[in-house]
C-alpha cells in the first residue's frame, strides 16, 4: 500500500530503469540457459520424430485441421482449458483442480506478464539472443535498478501483479507438498510412485518458486517489488545488513530451473510440453496406429503420471493389481519394457474408465488394443463358412422398412433378455425380424478387443451383407458390446443402429409403449460399453424413472465400476474378476435399492452372481411394468 | 451317565452315524431342518449303479435310529463351545449340552437358474436331476411322450465361472442312470447325454455306461452352449461335438440339467458360529486329508458326509461309521478317566 501511494506521487516522472550490468549478463544464468537450450533441442527432435512416424495420411489430416477455423478454435480452447486451467480436474475434485491450475496457469502468467514487463520497460532485451532474450525476462529483477524516486504507477502495478501471481503459484506448490503427505485430503486414494527423474524434477519444481521469492526478495530494494518481496527485503536487510548476499540465491534459482528442464524429458513433467501436441492430434481426428510410435508416442509423453487412473481402475480393489493401471502402463511403454506392457495390455478389462477420467485424455485402451494387435497369433482360422451363411440368410424374404433385431451371442446366453425384448416389440406393435434367432455371426467386437482386427473384419463384412440385404431401416441391439462395434466399425448407411434402451425411451416418448410406475427402489448399473463406450447415460434413466424409483450408485455414469466380467480382458483370472464384481455391487448398493437393473447381458450375469438383491435386465423391468391394455 | 452327542443333519450321514452311536450306548440327539429325515436320499427314486430303490436304503437307515431323539423341522439357532462341551440351542426351544457334535450338514444342489443360458426357470421343458427323480418317484410321465430328451452333465460343476471348479462326483453316474430310466420309460425317444468326460470311477459304473450305450443312448462329448425355444415351443440346444469338432444343434422336448453339489447354507450357519474353517471350494476343511478325515480343528466336533466335499452315498455311509468310531474314542479319552 505504501509504495502504491508513493508511486502515485511520482507517477509523472519518467521511469528510471537502469541496467545494473552493462552487458546484462552474469554467470549465474548459465545453468538456466543450458537447461532451457537442452529442452528446446530435445523438443524439436521429439516433434520431428513423432511427425515422421505419423502416416502420410495422418500428417495431411493434421495440417488441414490446423487451418480449419473450427478445429483451430477448438485447439485454442482445449489447450487453454486442459493444459492451463485444468477444468477437467476442477469438475471432479475442486481442490486438486486448484492445485494444478495454480501451478500451471500461475506459472504461465508469470512468464507472460514477465515478458510484457520487459517489453514495456526494457524492450531492447527481447530483441535477440545477444541481448539475453533467452534469460533476461526470467531474471529481469536481477538486472535492473529502479530509482525509488522514479517509480511509476504502471511499474508498481506490475510489481503487484507479479507478486500476486507468485503467491498464487506458491499456494499451489504448498498444496502439492501437502498432497505428498496426505493425498486423500485432495481426493486421491492412491498416488503414483514417482521414478527417480520424477523425484528430481518434483523437488526442483517445489524449490523454483520459493527460491524465486527469496531471490527477488533480496533484490527488491534495487529492482522494486510488491507486497511479498518488499517486506521480505526489509526483513533480510534487518538480518544481514547489506545487499551482497543475494547472488547465491539467484544462482540457486537458476540451478533449480536448469535442473528442472534437464530432468524434464525423463520425468512426468514432459506432459506440460507434450499435452498441447496431443490436443492438436486428437482434434485432427488421428487414431493410434502403432503401439509406441507417432500418435502413441505423443500420448506416452503427454501422460502426467498424476495417478487419477489408479483410483479409477476397477482393478484397484486389490492392491496387488494396482500395477496394471494406465499410469504404470504408460511408464513401461515409455521405457520400452515390452514384457510388462504386454502383460498389462492383456490384463486390462478395457472398461475405459481411466480414459474417461484422464485429465489429459490419454487413450490408453487404444494403445492396449494396438499392442494386442501385434501379438503373434498363429491360429489360422477358416472363415469361409461366413459367406455361405450370409448367402443362406439373404434368401430370407426381404422386408423393407422393418426393424431388424440382432440379439448377439451374449443375449443368447441370457434368454430372459431376448424374451423381454420380443415382448416389448410386440406390445408396441412393431414390425420386426429376428436376425439371429437360430443362427448368428459374432458382431466382431470381442475379436477387435482381442486385437484380431482382420478376423473381426470378416465377421463384420458378413453381418453387413445380411443387414443391408434385409432392407431394414433400424437395427435394434440388446447388447452394448455389439452396439459399440456396429456404430464404429460397420458402414451401414441409411440404417439407424439403436440400443434397446434408446429404443424403449423413444417408444415411450412417442406414446407407442405405455408403462406404469411401481414403488420399487432400483439402481441402474452403467455398462462400460454403453456408457463410456457409446455415451448413453440418459435414455435408460429416462425409462427407469418412469417404471420405478431410481436410486443412485456411489459411482455411476462415466465413473461406473466395471462388472469385472468384461470381454476386454485376456488374462485376468476368475478370482480377480469376482472381486471387481463385488466392488461394483457395493457401489450399486449405496442407497440400499431393492433391485439392480442393467442393460448388458454380461453385466447382468456378473452382477447377478454377486448381488444379494434381485438383478433385472432393463427390458425385463420394462416388461414387468407394461400397462395391461398394451400387453397383447 | 450316558454322554450326549448332537448330530446336526438328518441325511444318510447323520442317520447312519446316529444309529452306530446309539448302538454304542450314547444318548444321541439328531436335529434335522426339514420335515422328513433322509436328506436328498428321501427325494430320490433309484440309486446308481444298480437302480436300488432309494426308499429301501432309507428304510434301512431309519431302522437303526429307534433310540435316537430326532427333532425334525429344527434348526440349530446357536451353538458354542463351553469348557469341554457344546451348548446348542435348537429352534424348538430345547437346549442341549453335548460332549461331542457331529456335523453332517451335507450339500445343497447347485441352483441351476444361475446358468441362465440353459433356461432353467425360463423354458418349461428344462428341469434338474432332482426334478427328474421326483417325477420318477411320483410315477409322473410327461404327456405327450417326449420325442427327444437331453442330459447336460456338469451343470455348476467343473465350471469356474459358476463358482465351482470341482467335480461333483455323482452326476455322471446319475445322468447315465436317469438316461437309461428315461429310455425305459419312453422307448421311442432319442436320448442324448452332453458330457465333458465320463467319470465312471466306481464298481459297476462302467457296466452302467455300457448298458446305456447298448440301449441306444447317444453320448455327445461337448458342453451345451445355449438353449432357446423354437416356434413350436420345443427346445433348441446348441452344443459342440468335440470329437468331430463340429457345432451341433439338437431339438429336444426335455432337457435335464445335472446340477452339482454346493456346500450347505445351513451347515455354513453352524460353521460360522463355531469359526470352523472352510476351504476355497466352500466345503469344511478336515484336520488333515488322510488320518483325521472326520475331525475338525475343534476338539469334540466331527464331520461326516458331503459337508467336507462331494461324495457318493457309500462313501458317505463309510464316513458316518468312522465318525462314530472317532467320537467314541474321543469320549472315552476325555470323559471317562
Amino acid at each position: 500500500m505504501i509504495h502504491l501511494l508513493s508511486a502515485a506521487v511520482h507517477q509523472i516522472t519518467p521511469e528510471g530503469i537502469i541496467d545494473r550490468y552493462p552487458n546484462s549478463y552474469n554467470h549465474f544464468v548459465l545453468p538456466f540457459v543450458i537447461g532451457i537450450t537442452f529442452i528446446l533441442i530435445y523438443l524439436l527432435i521429439g516433434l520431428i520424430r513423432i511427425l515422421y512416424h505419423l502416416s502420410g495420411e495422418d500428417r495431411i489430416k493434421l495440417l488441414k485441421s490446423l487451418f480449419n477455423p473450427k478445429t483451430a478454435w477448438k485447439n485454442i480452447k482445449d489447450i487453454f482449458c486442459d493444459c492451463l486451467l485444468h477444468t477437467k480436474i476442477w469438475k471432479r475434485k475442486p481442490l486438486l483442480g486448484y492445485m494444478h491450475s495454480a501451478i500451471a496457469f500461475g506459472w504461465f502468467l508469470l512468464i507472460v506478464v514477465g515478458h510484457i514487463e520487459v517489453w514495456l520497460f526494457a524492450p531492447r532485451h527481447l530483441s535477440g539472443l545477444t541481448e539475453g532474450s533467452l534469460y533476461y525476462p526470467i531474471f529481469y529483477r536481477f538486472f535492473i535498478w529502479i530509482n525509488p524516486a522514479h517509480e511509476t504507477l504502471r511499474g508498481s502495478l506490475f510489481f503487484f501483479i507479479m507478486d500476486f501471481l507468485l503467491l498464487y503459484v506458491l499456494s499451489g506448490i504448498g498444496l502439492a507438498m501437502f498432497k505428498r503427505v496426505r493425498s486423500i485430503a485432495l481426493g486421491m486414494r492412491h498416488t503414483t510412485k514417482p521414478s527417480l527423474a520424477d523425484r528430481v524434477a518434483l523437488y526442483c519444481l517445489w524449490l523454483i518458486f520459493p527460491l524465486r521469492l527469496l531471490a527477488e526478495g533480496f533484490t527488491a530494494d534495487l529492482s522494486g517489488g510488491g507486497f511479498l518481496t518488499r517486506p521480505l527485503n526489509w526483513v533480510f536487510r534487518a538480518f544481514f545488513g547489506n545487499e551482497l548476499n543475494f547472488l547465491p540465491t539467484w544462482w540457486a534459482y537458476s540451478i533449480v530451473l536448469g535442473l528442472f528442464f534437464a530432468a524434464m524429458p525423463f520425468s512426468r513433467y514432459m506432459h506440460i510440453l507434450t499435452e498441447p501436441l496431443l490436443i492438436l492430434f486428437r482434434n485432427a481426428g488421428l487414431k493410434v496406429r502403432h503401439p509406441r510410435k507417432g500418435f502413441a508416442e505423443a500420448e506416452i509423453y503427454a501422460c502426467s503420471s498424476c495417478g487419477l487412473c489408479l483410483d479409477a481402475c476397477p482393478m484397484n480393489v486389490q492392491k496387488k493389481n494396482l500395477k496394471y493401471s494406465s499410469v504404470y502402463f504408460m511408464r513401461f511403454l515409455r521405457r520400452h519394457n515390452n514384457k510388462k506392457t504386454r502383460e498389462i495390455a492383456d490384463k486390462c478389462l478395457m472398461c475405459g474408465k481411466c480414459y474417461a477420467l484422464c485429465p489429459v485424455g490419454v487413450n490408453s485402451p487404444a494403445i492396449r488394443r494396438a499392442i494386442r494387435e501385434t501379438r503373434n497369433n498363429k491360429i489360422d482360422c477358416d472363415y469361409s463358412y461366413l459367406d455361405s451363411y450370409a448367402e443362406k440368410c439373404s434368401e430370407n424374404p426381404k422386408s423393407t422398412g422393418k426393424i431388424l433385431y440382432f440379439a448377439g451371442c451374449m443375449s443368447h446366453l441370457t434368454p430372459r433378455i431376448i424374451k423381454s425384448v420380443e415382448t416389448i416389440l410386440k406390445a408396441s406393435g412393431q414390425d420386426y425380424e429376428f436376425m439371429d434367432r437360430n443362427e448368428g455371426i459374432c458382431c466382431g467386437r470381442p475379436l477387435m478387443l482381442a486385437g484380431r482386427t482382420d478376423a473381426a473384419r470378416k465377421t463384420i463384412e458378413a453381418n453387413s451383407k445380411i443387414i443391408k440385404d434385409s432392407g431394414c431401416t433400424t437395427l435394434l441391439l440388446s447388447c452394448p458390446i455389439c452396439l459399440k462395434v456396429f456404430k464404429e466399425e460397420y458402414a451401414l448407411k441409411g440404417i439407424q443402429v439403436i440400443h434397446y434402451t434408446q429404443f424403449v425411451d423413444k417408444l415411450i416418448k412417442e406414446g407407442k409403449l405405455k408403462v406404469s410406475k411401481s414403488s420399487s427402489a432400483i439402481v441402474y448399473h452403467d455398462p462400460c460399453e454403453l456408457g463410456r463406450g457409446c455415451g448413453i447415460y440418459e435414455e435408460p434413466r429416462n425409462v427407469l424413472k418412469a417404471v420405478a424409483e431410481l436410486k443412485k450408485a456411489s459411482k455411476e455414469r462415466d465413473e461406473s465400476i466395471c462388472c469385472g466380467y468384461s470381454l476386454g480382458t485376456l488374462t485376468l483370472d476368475e478370482k480377480d474378476k469376482a472381486k471387481i464384481a463385488e466392488s461394483s455391487v457395493t457401489s450399486l448398493m449405496a442407497e440400499n435399492p431393492e433391485q439392480i437393473v442393467t442393460a448388458c447381458p454380461l453385466c447382468y450375469r456378473a452382477i447377478r452372481s454377486k448381488a444379494e438383491v434381485p438383478v433385472k435386465d432393463f427390458a425385463e423391468i420394462v416388461c414387468e411394468n407394461l400397462e395391461n391394455n398394451d400387453k397383447n | 451317565m450316558k454322554n450326549n452327542i448332537l448330530v446336526i443333519g438328518g441325511g444318510p450321514a447323520g442317520l447312519e452315524a446316529s444309529a452306530v452311536l446309539s448302538r454304542m450306548g450314547y444318548n444321541v440327539i439328531l436335529a434335522e431342518k426339514e420335515k422328513r429325515l433322509g436328506g436328498h436320499l428321501a427325494k430320490w427314486d433309484r440309486l446308481f449303479p444298480d437302480q436300488t430303490p432309494a426308499k429301501e436304503v432309507l428304510d434301512g437307515l431309519l431302522d437303526g435310529i429307534k433310540d435316537v431323539k430326532c427333532f425334525t423341522e429344527t434348526d440349530v439357532n446357536s451353538i458354542n463351545l463351553l469348557d469341554r462341551s457344546f451348548n446348542a440351542m435348537l429352534s424348538n426351544g430345547i437346549t442341549i449340552l453335548a460332549d461331542a457334535v457331529l456335523l453332517a450338514s451335507g450339500f445343497d444342489m447347485f441352483k441351476a437358474e444361475k446358468k441362465e443360458e440353459y433356461g432353467y426357470g425360463i423354458y418349461e421343458g428344462v428341469m434338474t436331476n432332482a426334478d427328474m427323480e421326483q417325477a420318477f418317484r411320483e410315477g409322473k410321465t410327461f404327456s405327450p411322450a417326449p420325442k427327444a430328451i437331453g442330459f447336460v452333465h456338469c451343470v455348476g460343476s467343473r465350471d469356474e465361472k459358476a463358482g465351482n471348479p470341482a467335480c461333483s462326483k455323482v452326476c455322471c453316474a446319475t445322468a447315465v442312470k436317469q438316461a437309461i430310466e428315461a429310455k425305459e420309460l419312453y422307448p421311442d425317444a432319442n436320448v442324448y447325454c452332453f458330457y465333458m468326460d465320463l467319470r465312471m470311477f466306481g464298481r459297476h459304473y462302467e457296466d452302467l455306461y455300457l448298458r446305456a450305450q447298448k440301449s441306444g443312448i447317444r453320448f455327445i462329448r461337448g458342453r451345451v452352449s445355449e438353449v432357446s425355444e423354437t416356434a413350436e415351443g420345443r427346445l433348441l440346444i446348441k452344443a459342440e461335438d468335440t470329437l468331430s469338432s463340429r457345432p451341433v444343434k439338437v431339438t429336444l422336448d426335455r432337457l435335464v440339467l445335472m446340477a452339482g453339489m454346493r456346500p450347505s447354507e445351513a451347515g455354513h450357519k453352524v460353521g460360522r458360529q463355531l469359526n470352523l474353517s472352510v476351504e476355497e471350494d466352500g466345503f469344511f476343511s478336515a484336520r488333515d486329508g488322510f488320518l483325521s478325515l472326520q475331525k475338525s480343528k475343534l476338539p469334540g466336533l466331527f464331520y461326516a458326509g458331503a459337508c467336507t466335499g462331494p461324495k457318493t452315498l457309500p462313501d458317505t455311509l463309510h464316513e458316518a461309521r468312522s465318525a462314530a468310531m472317532e467320537i467314541d474314542r474321543y469320549i472315552k479319552e476325555n470323559f471317562r478317566k
